[in-house]
């Protein structure tokens, strides 16, 4: 097979597509009276969708916060000194996962399709990988969550049992949470709990990003091996 | 093109190109819908692109840039939320018609057959070659040197070379 034979086929591709009529089957593409159907077409683009469940999640971060902060307002007193430290700290770390949020949304309408394929691609799969970071940040929340409930009353009459019970899961939900966070990064993402934590569709988009970084680095390189 | 695209100027645009939107469309989707859904993107996306278009590019470079990038995204999208439909499934296949074009019309199913066979980035890059575009072009549109354009496309074609010579053996 010569190379001009390939282009040949190629260019016989064309001929055939007018003679066959199937580009006929895509008379809506290609008989667009109206342009308005353009406009309508902007809620299903990819990446709109994208920011579109990013903004979502924000305005639900933001409610959740707000919320945080009223609770807060109303129990400054030293008795609810557990629970203001702790939904402090909550809010504080939903507030900057927020600030990711944003970054991300930022980004992805930054993303110009004119750019070169390498390039806006490259952008894309690590936008994707990005979501890492939430995660980690949203883990660090953990121990907060076991100590909100907790006053000075309770743990005055409460059982030197239940004390112990008490501080081993914070101190083990510390661990936890500052392990993950160490821990979730494109490094570790072969690794079994990885994807556990994940799940199945959402660590497979992870893996796909990051393989896609490496096809792109590896096709940015003269050398080829 | 300026910052509001002409709508005439633009649907004459998309006539003249609708071959290469149609066949980086069937490069990059294997069943009607989403070739459907591919293509209302890419045109979306060259007309919201158009006013960013730069004079200084050819308006085929500009357009294979958007296409492709689309195409590309809107692949590994598809590649997240479900398997891939095997190839042979549902391409658009050329229709036979006589007897003495069925080797040629064969030829053209095997090549459509193969360029969905190679990663994202080859495809854009296989897409390119078979257009007759220059390595300047090429290296413009994906975005790598020209040297490198050259030793990949020499690469895939030796690829493609053998398939077809095992399937004429």
């Amino acid at each position: 097979m010569e190379e001009k034979n390939i282009v040949d086929i190629w260019r016989s591709y064309d001929q055939k597509l007018e003679e066959s009529r199937i580009l006929n089957m895509q008379s809506w593409v290609l008989n667009l009276k109206n342009f308005e159907f353009l406009q309508s077409q902007k809620a299903k683009s990819v990446l709109n969708r994208l920011t579109t469940g990013k903004w979502f999640t924000v305005i639900l971060g933001i409610i959740w916060v707000v919320f945080l902060v009223f609770l807060i307002l109303n129990s400054l007193t030293i008795n609810k000194i557990f629970f203001v430290v702790s939904a402090g700290m909550i809010a504080i770390i939903t507030g900057i996962a927020i600030v990711v949020y944003l970054k991300q949304i930022f980004l992805i309408r930054q993303i110009n399709h004119s750019n070169s394929i390498v390039e806006t691609q490259d952008k894309l799969a690590h936008l994707k990988l990005s979501t890492l970071w939430v995660t980690r940040i949203l883990f660090l929340q953990c121990p907060f969550h076991t100590t909100w409930f907790l006053n000075w009353e309770m743990l005055k009459h409460a059982p030197t049992g239940l004390l112990i019970f008490q501080v081993a899961i914070t101190v083990a939900f510390t661990f936890l949470s500052v392990w993950l966070y160490r821990n979730i990064s494109d490094k570790n993402m072969h690794k079994k709990w990885f994807k556990v934590l994940f799940g199945g569709s959402g660590w497979t988009s992870l893996i796909l990003a990051k393989d896609f970084i490496e096809e792109i680095d590896e096709y940015r390189q003269d050398h080829i091996a | 093109m300026n910052q509001t695209p002409d709508k005439e100027n633009f649907l004459k645009l998309i006539e003249e190109n609708k071959r290469i939107i149609f066949k980086i469309c069937n490069a990059y989707c294997s069943n009607k819908h989403d070739r459907e859904d591919l293509a209302q993107e890419i045109i979306y996306q060259l007309w919201k692109s158009a006013g960013s278009f730069n004079s200084d590019f050819r308006f085929s470079t500009w357009m294979y840039r958007v296409a492709l990038n689309v195409a590309i995204s809107f692949y590994r999208k598809a590649k997240n939320i479900k398997a891939i439909v095997p190839i042979s499934d549902d391409l658009v296949h050329v229709p036979e018609t006589s007897g003495t074009h069925h080797i040629h019309e064969e030829n053209i199913n095997l090549l459509q057959q193969f360029i969905h066979e190679l990663r994202e980035l080859d495809r854009a890059l296989m897409i390119l070659y078979l257009e007759e575009k220059s390595h300047r072009d090429i290296s413009e549109i994906i975005g790598i040197s020209e040297t490198n354009v050259a030793t990949r496309i020499s690469r895939i074609k030796e690829k493609l070379k053998q398939r077809f010579a095992n399937i004429n053996q």
